[in-house]
C-alpha cells in the first residue's frame, strides 16, 4: 500500500457532489500534484484528507493507518499537515507567534528547531518576526503559511494553491523551497492551478475534473500531454 | 464624598469588570453574544443558598461547589446545546438565540423553585471597616475588589501565557486554521465557556455577599452593565472589558451620589448609546486589517 492512499473518496456539500469517487496515492519522498480548473474539487479533497470535512464515502490511509473521518487535530499529530488555500495566517499574531502556533502539538525543542528552520528557508520572514502577520505582503504571508505548516515537522505536507495571487518571482522562490523541503525528506502533495510550475517540480500528477480524476502520469508525461497542454498550460 | 463614591464605584466596578471579562472571553473566541452569561451569575447565588441554608454544607464548600457546578453547567450548555447547533448551521444567530432560551429557562426555573422575591444571602464573614482619611472602607469591599482583580489577572495569564490560551486566541482569528495547527477546537471552546462563566459566577457571589441579598432581577442589570462595559472597552478585548467595568461602576457611584440613586442604572445605557454613536470600536477595539 502506498504512503498516502485515497480510495473512492466522495465528498458532498448537501446535495452537491463535490468529489465523486476519487482514488490516488502518494509514495514516501514524492512530490505529487493535483491539477484542475476552479471548482474541480481539489480543495475539497485536500480539506477532507486534512480532516476539516468528513467524507461521504471512501477511505484515506496514511502510513498504514486508516485516518478516514478523523478530526483535524489528530491528523496533524499523525504527521500530515495542510497549508490551506488562501494562506489563513493568524492576522493579529506576529510572524513569530504564527510560527509558534504551527508547533501547537509539539514540544518547545521542536518549536525552536522549526523557527530556526523557517528563518533559514525564508530569510525575509526573519526580518518580520515581530511584525503583526496581517500587515505582511502576500508573498511573505504565503512563506509564513508554509513555514508554519512545517513547524509540526510533518511527514507529509499538503500545499493548497500556494502560488495564488503571487508575483511570478515569489512563486519561483517558493517552488524552489518546496523542492528543497522535499529533498530534505518531506513528502509533498500539491494542488495548483499554475500547472506548468507544479508539474515541473513534481514526480507525478493527477488531473482532477468535475470531482473525478481523469488523467494521471509523471510530471513530464502530463506536461507533454496534448489535452493537459490545451486545458491547463495555455496551449504553449 | 468624592473619594467615597470613587472607592464604592471601583469596588462594584471591579465585579462588573470580572463579569465583562468572562463575557468577552466567550465573545472573542466565538463572536457570540452569550445572553445566558448573566443568568449563570444569578444561578451561582441560588446554588449557595440551596447548599448552605437547606443542605447545611459548610460555607466555603457551598461557595466552591456552587462555582464548579455553575461553570460546569455553562460548559455543558456549549457542549450539548450550542456545539450541535454550530455543527448543523453556520448561522451565529441561531446559537445566540439558543443562549437567550437558556437564560430564560434558568431564570424561570429559579423563580419557580425559589420565588421571585428578594432572598437574603448569607455572609457569615464580616470583617468590619476602617477609615482612610474620611473615606469609609469596609473590609468586604476590599476583599471583593481584590478577588475580582486577582481573577482578572488569572484569566489574563490563562489566555496570554498558556498553550490552551494560545489555542483560544487562534480560534478567535480563524477556526479552521486553528484546527489545522492541531488545536482540539471543541475542547478549547468548551474550556472558554467554563472559564468565562466561572468569572460570572464568582462575580455573582461577590456581589451577593456585598449586598447581602439576591433576586432574579439582578440578571437584567448585570447583563446591561457588563455589555456596556465590554462595548466601552472594545468588544472582545479583555483589558478593555476590565477597564470598561470599572468606568461604569465609578460613573454609577457618582450618579448615585451627586444626582440620585434612581438614575444609577440608567448610566450604563447612556454609555452604551454614546459609545455606539461616537466610538463603535470602543477604547481598545481592534480594527480588522484584511488583506485580499
Amino acid at each position: 500500500m502506498a504512503y498516502l492512499q485515497i480510495e473512492d473518496l466522495q465528498v458532498n456539500y448537501g446535495a452537491i457532489k463535490a468529489v465523486q469517487g476519487v482514488s490516488f496515492s502518494v509514495e514516501q519522498g514524492e512530490i505529487v500534484t493535483l491539477i484542475g480548473a476552479n471548482g474541480a474539487g481539489k480543495t475539497s479533497i485536500m480539506n477532507t484528507v486534512a480532516g476539516l470535512i468528513k467524507p461521504a464515502a471512501g477511505t484515506i490511509t496514511f502510513g498504514g493507518t486508516d485516518i478516514t473521518g478523523r478530526k483535524a487535530y489528530s491528523i496533524v499529530k499523525n504527521g500530515l499537515t495542510l497549508c490551506p488555500e488562501g494562506r489563513k495566517i493568524f492576522p493579529r499574531f506576529t510572524t513569530y507567534e504564527n510560527l509558534k502556533m504551527g508547533g501547537y502539538t509539539t514540544t518547545p525543542e521542536v518549536i525552536n528547531r522549526g523557527i530556526e528552520r523557517a528563518a533559514e528557508l525564508f530569510p525575509r520572514l526573519k526580518e518580520r518576526f515581530d511584525q503583526v502577520a496581517g500587515t505582511l505582503s502576500g508573498g511573505e504571508q504565503q512563506m509564513l503559511a508554509v513555514g508554519r505548516a512545517l513547524m509540526s515537522e510533518p511527514k507529509l505536507l499538503m500545499l493548497d494553491e500556494p502560488s495564488l495571487g503571487l508575483a511570478p518571482i515569489v512563486v519561483q522562490e517558493l517552488f524552489e523551497c518546496f523542492t528543497k523541503i522535499n529533498k530534505e525528506g518531506t513528502t509533498i502533495l500539491l494542488v495548483e492551478q499554475n500547472a506548468s510550475m507544479a508539474l515541473d517540480i513534481s514526480h507525478r500528477g493527477y488531473v482532477v475534473e468535475n470531482g473525478k480524476i481523469n488523467l494521471s502520469g509523471t510530471g513530464k508525461e502530463l506536461a507533454n500531454n496534448d489535452k493537459v497542454r490545451e486545458a491547463y498550460l495555455g496551449g504553449l | 464624598m468624592f473619594f467615597q463614591q470613587l472607592f464604592n464605584g471601583i469596588t462594584i466596578g471591579a465585579t462588573y469588570s470580572l463579569v465583562a471579562v468572562g463575557f468577552s472571553i466567550v465573545y472573542s473566541v466565538l463572536e457570540l453574544v452569550n445572553f445566558a452569561h448573566g443568568s449563570f451569575y444569578v444561578m451561582a447565588g441560588y446554588l449557595v443558598i440551596t447548599m448552605y441554608s437547606f443542605m447545611v454544607l459548610p460555607y466555603p464548600i457551598a461557595l466552591l461547589a456552587a462555582l464548579i457546578i455553575t461553570s460546569a453547567l455553562g460548559a455543558s450548555m456549549n457542549q450539548f446545546l450550542l456545539e450541535p447547533i454550530r455543527k448543523k448551521t453556520s448561522s451565529g444567530e441561531s446559537v445566540m438565540t439558543a443562549t437567550l432560551g437558556v437564560s430564560t429557562f434558568i431564570l424561570n426555573l429559579v423563580m419557580v423553585l425559589y420565588g421571585s422575591e428578594t432572598k437574603p444571602f448569607p455572609n457569615p464573614v464580616d470583617f468590619g471597616k476602617f477609615y482612610v482619611g474620611s473615606v469609609i472602607m469596609k473590609w468586604n469591599q476590599v476583599i471583593i475588589a481584590a478577588a475580582a482583580v486577582i481573577m482578572i489577572i488569572v484569566m489574563s495569564i490563562i489566555i496570554y501565557k498558556t498553550k490552551i490560551g494560545s489555542g483560544m486566541r487562534a480560534i478567535a482569528q480563524d477556526v479552521s486554521a486553528a484546527k489545522l495547527m492541531g488545536v482540539n477546537t471543541e475542547l478549547v471552546i468548551t474550556f472558554s465557556f467554563f472559564t468565562g462563566i466561572l468569572c460570572a459566577a464568582i462575580a455573582g457571589l461577590l456581589v451577593a455577599m456585598y449586598y447581602g441579598s439576591i433576586d432574579t432581577t439582578m440578571y437584567l442589570g448585570v447583563s446591561m452593565k457588563t455589555f456596556a462595559a465590554a462595548l466601552l472597552g472594545g468588544i472582545g478585548s479583555l483589558p478593555g472589558a476590565a477597564l470598561g467595568g470599572v468606568i461604569i461602576g465609578v460613573l454609577e457611584a457618582f450618579v448615585a451620589g451627586y444626582i440620585s440613586a434612581d438614575w444609577k442604572d440608567c448610566i450604563s445605557f447612556v454609555v452604551l448609546i454614546l459609545v455606539l454613536l461616537f466610538r463603535p470600536s470602543g477604547l481598545f477595539g481592534h480594527k480588522e486589517i484584511k488583506k485580499v
